[in-house]
């Protein structure tokens, strides 16, 4: 004990040069400075977008809705009617498909979309000759677990598409050309930056809003923290909608859930349909979707400030709607 | 003869590399080549006395008395060969030219530290308490893999990757590079455990003081090398010098201070790390043989610990203490602060909890959306490093029950899926002096949406406006934490979750 002591004792007392102390000065500070630039620089600022381009491809339709036991047909069949996915996806586009798989729920559970219908998606796309297809979604749960148990990281490989994880350090700051609530929130800089953004929600039961559907499933490319989006959550989903401006909307109706939604979980609350709906406008295929459970649309937050901003096709008596069944 | 260090060498390496490749692929969705608590079945400390003190037989139990019987044969290979905490040690010992070579006599004195804390640990399990994780070495190097290593490594891998990206606009193939790693090798969870810097220290005090004197830790207080070194004691090899000429260069330079100047050893000390083989000089030998007859001198030499103490230590306990045990008993409640945490689903009987966990860390390594974090001393003294649910940081899967899964000694019971979703992990309770629509009158619901049970334990209230506020139904809810996970009111959150007992 006393040995410690005493070369404890001398080693305090000991004096360091000059030299030594402005050498370990000029090290720790030289740490400090790159270690601080090496963070500011990997948490780069996003750039400002002003969203997608907001010319619009008509359909031969503006909304197709195909009934049948078969989802991946009903989806080819849809967006057949409305003019083909050629219309949509030019020659080497690159493809973004969001689906919601937000949850870490199996198919029957009807939390998330189809597998099925992103399936016949991406070949589709891939038929039309798309460069790349990628399917994202930021989930509620793990992504792991929501890609795996979701069934449609699986199908969605099977048919060539890339299911990536999001990255929320790749994002861009939305700007709008008007007041909104969305100033500046952070945008997933993949969803943005693609040819071709075909939004696949699911039809589905929510607590806040009564109906998930597509705006509300426009959610899943935001970054920050999504909780916040629910106040006001109205006006907020028609400006991302705006920003987003879909090309195609593909709403997935093959279950639904009616009740505990978003997240479900109880196969008793499904009830099946077996339907999809296609459009080139979100609001109509919203609209459409709500009329179809037999909700009044106006019931739905989102459709009704929607319609109140008249963005899209906000009366239904005057789009052209088809319906297709199979057996 | 350098070629049987080169072996030694090499068998340490690989086993390094296995034990960090099994803590790396403990992870969703559990498709490793081994299970990922195979280093924890080959260790009998853990799993001997928390099957005595548990009056349970856990797996693993015949492959730790097959190690023992390895050892009846071989003498302490595990110690030199492949313990990752021993190869730690002398990686950093490696190179170091100034050693301090302890006298023989200070030797002989700390190396009896060890049987001591092996003797508590003993006494302790007879009397129905494990507490054979305090020393353990597989545990310690375990819990500095899984806590401190890997999530530096990835976390500094994919931090540089994304500075790369960003710094240099590489959005190409780069990119893609990464978001392919992205889904394997960064894939696991990058998360900074809490008090991981504490257990970093305490890691890093075992590897400063074994380069100074080697393999300290190993000399004075592992209690696993105690264990082993009670059947190395009669094992069958056994090193013979021939022509020795009392160099003293073998005794200099033995990692684990077992040669004496004599020239003779101590063989329950011996790793054999084969270093005395490579040292001796030329003309004359070391050999390793079949153990003959022992005479007198080597017998005393090759003491490890007296007939007395021996005695002392397992005989009298066991006899005396060995009696069925008091389910109410279990470690002693010395802790100052009653048990106020969420412990993992399965777990919530605490002081058999805490009985059964060695601390390895593999719950919390596993931990898919990383919500479980060692604590310091947050249940008590009693309580370290356990896991503990932050909901802050994470919530807990409904669809999971990964932490069972890999749980070595069944502290978190291996639940199939039904079960696991009925576990109680606590309760949430809102805060409604800064909930949003309590207070502000705003909708918000984040809670209700998330949360995981079928028929929602997160119910709501429409007060006169058309405000929808949530409350909770305390029959439904299991305490998973996901509402104050999501909960997007800051600093604090406005649901939050309590332990229930």
């Amino acid at each position: 004990m006393e040995n410690v002591l005493y070369k404890l004792e001398t080693y305090l007392k000991k004096q360091i040069s000059r030299k030594a102390f402005l050498k370990f000065a000029l090290g720790g500070l030289t740490l400090f400075i790159a270690n601080n630039r090496f963070l500011k620089l990997a948490f780069a600022k996003a750039e400002d977008s002003t969203g997608r381009p907001k010319n619009k491809v008509k359909g031969n339709y503006d909304l197709v809705t195909a009934e049948g036991p078969d989802p991946y047909k009903n989806t080819v069949q849809a967006v057949a009617a409305l003019g083909g996915m050629e219309k949509f996806v030019k020659k080497g586009a690159v493809v973004v498909i969001k689906p919601n798989m937000g949850w870490d729920r199996t198919p029957d559970q009807a939390a998330n979309t189809d597998p099925m219908v992103v399936a016949a998606l991406v070949e589709m796309a891939y038929q039309a000759g798309a460069k790349k297809v990628t399917v994202f979604d930021v989930p509620c749960n793990d992504e792991r677990r929501c890609q795996e148990n979701s069934g449609i990281k699986k199908a969605a490989e099977e048919k060539g598409a890339k299911v990536t994880f999001v990255d929320h350090w790749n994002v861009v700051k939305a700007k709008f050309p008007y007041k909104s609530d969305m100033e500046n929130w952070p945008i997933l800089r993949d969803a943005v930056e693609c040819d071709t953004f075909i939004n696949v929600p699911v039809l589905k039961h929510h607590m806040l809003t009564g109906l998930t559907l597509s705006m509300k499933n426009l959610m899943g490319v935001c970054s920050g923290t999504r909780g916040l989006m629910h106040v006001g959550i109205d006006n907020k989903l028609v400006d991302i909608t705006d920003f987003m401006n879909p090309d195609l909307t593909v709403i997935d109706a093959t279950r639904h859930l009616t009740k505990n939604g978003p997240s479900g979980g109880n196969v008793k609350d499904v009830v099946t349909m077996n339907k999809v709906i296609a459009s080139t406008d979100p609001t109509l295929a919203d609209i459409h979707a709500a009329k179809l459970v037999d909700k009044d649309p106006m019931s739905v937050p989102y459709i009704k400030a929607a319609v109140a901003r008249k963005f899209g096709i906000f009366d239904p008596a005057s789009a052209s709607i088809h319906a297709l069944t199979s057996v | 003869m350098k070629k049987l260090v080169l072996t030694r060498k090499a068998s340490q390496m690989v086993f390094l590399g296995l034990f960090v490749y099994i803590l790396w692929s403990t992870t969703y969705p559990l498709k490793g080549l081994f299970p990922s608590d195979a280093f924890f079945k080959i260790d009998p400390l853990t799993v001997m006395f928390t099957s005595l003190s548990e009056r349970v037989f856990l797996p693993g139990f015949i492959i730790s008395l097959l190690m023992l019987a390895l050892t009846l044969v071989f003498g302490r290979f595990f110690c030199g060969w492949v313990c990752p905490l021993g190869t730690c040690l002398d990686l950093t010992a490696f190179g170091k030219k100034r050693k301090t070579v302890l006298r023989e006599a200070a030797g002989e004195r700390i190396r009896r530290i060890k049987y001591i804390v092996l003797g508590t640990i003993f006494l302790f399990a007879v009397l129905g308490v494990q507490c054979a994780w305090v020393f353990d070495p597989i545990v310690i190097a375990a819990r500095f893999v899984s806590l401190n290593l890997i999530p530096w490594v990835t976390m500094g891998v994919e931090r540089s990757m994304v500075f790369a990206i960003q710094r240099f606009d590489l959005y190409g193939p780069f990119y893609d590079l990464y978001r392919d790693l992205r889904s394997s090798f960064l894939g696991i969870n990058i998360n900074m455990p809490e008090n991981s810097g504490v257990i970093f220290a305490s890691f890093a005090l075992l590897l400063l003081a074994s380069g100074r004197v080697p393999r300290l830790w190993c000399r004075t207080l592992c209690p696993l090398g105690a264990l082993y070194s009670l059947p190395a004691k009669l094992s069958l090899l056994e090193r013979r010098s021939e022509k020795c000429t009392r160099c003293g260069v073998c005794s200099k330079n033995c990692r684990m201070g077992a040669i004496k100047d004599t020239g003779a050893y101590n063989k329950a000390e011996c790793v054999l790390c084969m270093d005395c083989v490579y040292d001796c000089r030329p003309g004359t030998s070391f050999n390793w043989h079949k153990a003959k007859r022992r005479d007198r001198a080597q017998a005393k030499d090759a003491r490890g610990m007296s007939r007395k103490d021996f005695l002392l230590f397992f005989i009298i306990p066991l006899v005396a203490g060995f009696k069925n045990k008091d389910e109410t008993a279990g470690m002693p409640d010395i802790g100052l602060i009653d048990a106020a945490v969420i412990r993992p689903p399965g777990a919530q009987n605490e002081k058999k909890f805490l009985n059964l966990c060695v601390r390895c860390g593999n719950c919390m390594k596993v931990c898919i959306t990383g919500a479980l974090h060692p604590v310091m001393f947050e249940s008590g003294l009693e309580g370290l490093w356990s896991p503990r649910l932050v909901p802050e940081l994470g919530y807990c899967e409904y669809n999971c029950n990964l932490c069972g899964q890999v749980c070595p000694t069944g502290a978190i019971p291996s639940l199939p899926l039904p079960e696991k979703k009925k576990q109680i992990l606590g309760l949430a309770v809102v805060d409604k002096t800064i909930c949003l629509p309590w207070v502000k009158g705003k909708d918000c619901i984040v809670c209700e949406e998330h949360c995981p049970t079928p028929d929602k334990a997160i119910k709501m209230e429409i007060d006169t406006s058309g405000i929808r506020r949530p409350i909770v139904d305390k029959t439904l809810c299991i305490g998973c934490g996901i509402c104050q996970t999501k909960c997007p009111v800051r600093p604090q959150r406005a649901i939050r979750v309590i332990p229930t007992a």
